[in-house]
């Protein structure tokens, strides 16, 4: 019975009760406490869309059949796709700047990045409220500077959403990408420009291709996680253009109709892991950071 | 395999003991500067009287609440909520019954005494306006409604209560006394016509924010904020034309652990001089009939209790049996 390492563990007088690292007892309490406070309470959940108010698929009839609600899954994904493209469009250039500037620099930018990332979200959220409305510091500004004579509308509507979204998810974009762009071999592109490719043909021939694996997965990941936001739309947008996460938080907490609460929620993490799985399926776990 | 079981039931024993060791009184409100007032002119008042140390929690949440209660579980002894939701829950079987042998209420307000619940204060939605930000301040709720005359933002309560539906028809022209039922769809008419206009709130403070920074500069705010605004120093003007009132209640959860405490705490918060206190650091205005007595006169007149001769008063008991149907029309609406 004894397997190769165990015949060669035997030879080295290491002790029988040594760690593999194959040894999965010791992560049960972890799974235990995963499955029983987050496994039962979602399944418990779900449950209930099937069986209140009354036993059938009525909620899922409801919520489907609902032009109110199908607009709002709608905006979900116009949100979370304007807010992943926005994200790459910005996040590029910082990841490629990243990528080349000296090391001490770079330290610091990083250092900004992960300031940022740490502050308080909600904190972050109510700065961009100051920052962005009808008598904040941005109009003032551009009315003081007279480019504009009457405020810009930027928040409680989709400009503010986006806005607020795409400042928190740059980070998830910029990580895996930089991690990408590092390990792009500089000769590659001297090699494209001495086949003849202009900046931009090197550009858009060579190295976006060779960063598209952090691209993708950077914006796989933002969009999935843009799809259950909460805080940031609720705050930052108005109500017509309210995201599946605020309408769940209605049901349960405002309205108390778990039955609906919990088919909107089955609906959201179908959508979410259908999308995970096409991540993996193209990108594996292994290159989620970027490797 | 056996041993982690064996420390997981331990963990589980520890775990289910201890809230039963700790004798405190649990009160959930919906934070901020109410609950804060509530804290200093409730729970240290009722620790000093019985030695029962009052736990702060919050915000209060319906959807916590039920939970709780379905699962048998409650760590809440008294909650705030708000009235026509302690109606609601009351029948349906989510609230322990007052016990009025320890809870006087002769004296409190009938209009927010039920079988589960008492008020825990009362407020008005008022015609709230930044006078440095306009030239005129709308007075009246067709004001309010009127973009043509009255142009820019205003600022509503974005959560389906008692308060934004009834201001709507009443600027539309329905007499006081003959709102109820809500005619909904008349109200959504009306409210479409300012749709564009509106900048919701969903808690105090931030109808504050909006008001003073002139992001809105008037709207429909709770009567203690304007209060709170003007003595910040903010140039502020309050109408109270057909203000609608509508109270918050003190509600004890089926199955609550320390019920008997929980009913000594209501009797304490609800008594005149308490009621007094809470009214005094608010502005919002005490259920006890005998707490404008114990009060200074200056003050007094600030409450809504002083502005009845136009006011409306919303009704509880409809809320209560129109919630659901009414909330979800209104977040639909709001959602177009």
């Amino acid at each position: 019975m004894l397997s190769r390492t165990d015949a060669r563990a035997e030879g080295s007088k290491i002790p029988a009760h040594r760690l593999r690292l194959t040894d999965f007892d010791l992560t049960l309490p972890a799974l235990g406490l995963l499955v029983l406070f987050f496994v039962v309470p979602v399944v418990i959940l779900l449950a209930r869309s099937v069986t209140e108010p009354a036993p059938g698929l009525g909620n899922y009839a409801e919520l489907l059949g609902s032009s109110t609600y199908l607009r709002i899954f709608a905006n979900t994904f116009i949100v979370s796709g304007l807010v992943t493209v926005v994200s790459l469009l910005i996040g590029f250039p910082v990841a490629w700047a990243l990528a080349i500037m000296p090391s001490r620099l770079a330290s610091v930018v990083f250092a900004i990045l992960l300031l940022s990332m740490w502050t308080n979200l909600l904190a972050r959220t109510y700065a961009w409220m100051v920052l962005l409305q009808r008598t904040g510091v941005i109009n003032k500004l551009l009315i003081g500077m007279g480019l504009i004579d009457k405020p810009l509308p930027l928040v409680n509507n989709l400009t503010g959403v986006t806005i607020g979204m795409t400042y928190i998810m740059l980070p998830f974009i910029i990580l895996p990408l930089y991690g990408v762009i590092r390990k792009i071999d500089p000769a590659i592109l001297q090699a494209a420009a001495l086949c003849g490719a202009n900046r931009w043909q090197a550009l858009v021939r060579v190295l976006l291709p060779l960063a598209m694996p952090g691209m993708a997965a950077g914006a796989l990941m933002v969009f999935v996680m843009s799809l259950g936001y909460f805080v940031t739309p609720a705050l930052l947008g108005g109500t017509a253009n309210m995201m599946l996460a605020e309408l769940i938080a209605q049901f349960v907490q405002s309205l108390v109709n778990w039955g609906m609460g919990g088919a909107a929620a089955l609906v959201l993490l179908v959508v979410t892991l259908a999308l995970y799985a096409v991540q993996l399926r193209f990108f594996g776990t292994d290159r989620m950071g970027g490797r | 395999m056996k041993k982690i079981l064996a420390m997981a039931a331990a963990a589980a024993t520890i775990a289910t003991a201890m809230p039963a060791m700790a004798a405190d009184l649990v009160f959930s409100s919906w934070g901020g500067t109410t609950q804060d007032a509530q804290k200093i002119a409730w729970a240290e008042k009722f620790t000093e009287k019985t030695g029962i140390n009052v736990l702060q929690d919050g915000p209060t949440d319906y959807g916590k609440l039920k939970a709780m209660v379905e699962a048998g579980s409650v760590t809440w002894d008294v909650v705030d909520v708000e009235g026509d939701y302690a109606a609601q829950a009351g029948k349906n079987g989510l609230l322990e019954k007052l016990d009025f042998s320890v809870i006087d209420k002769t004296k409190l307000d009938p209009r927010f005494v039920t079988d589960y619940s008492v008020g825990s204060f009362y407020y008005s939605f008022v015609i709230g306006c930044n006078k440095d930000a306009v030239d005129a301040c709308p007075k009246s709720w067709a004001d309010l409604f009127d973009i043509e005359k009255f142009p820019g933002k205003r600022a509503f309560y974005k959560w389906s209560a008692p308060g934004v539906i009834e201001a709507a028809l009443l600027a539309d022209g329905v007499p006081a006394d003959k709102l109820y039922p809500l005619d909904l769809d008349r109200a959504f008419k009306k409210l479409d016509t300012i749709k564009p206009e509106i900048i919701w709130w969903t808690g105090g403070a931030q109808s504050q924010q909006l008001l003073a920074s002139a992001e809105a500069p008037f709207g429909s705010l709770w009567n203690g904020r304007m209060t709170a605004l003007a003595q910040s120093g903010i140039n502020v003007e309050t109408s109270w034309e057909q203000n609608i009132t509508a109270a918050d209640s003190l509600v004890v959860p089926k199955g609550a652990k320390n019920k008997e405490a929980a009913m000594q705490f209501i009797a304490l918060a609800t008594s005149p001089q308490a009621q007094a206190d809470l009214a005094k650091a608010t502005g919002y205005a005490p259920i006890n009939l005998d707490s404008p007595k114990v009060m200074d006169p200056e003050l007094a007149k600030t409450l809504p209790d002083a502005q009845t001769a136009t006011q409306v008063n919303a009704d509880m008991n409809y809320w209560a049996e129109n919630r659901d149907a009414i909330g979800e029309r209104w977040y639909a609406w709001q959602a177009e």
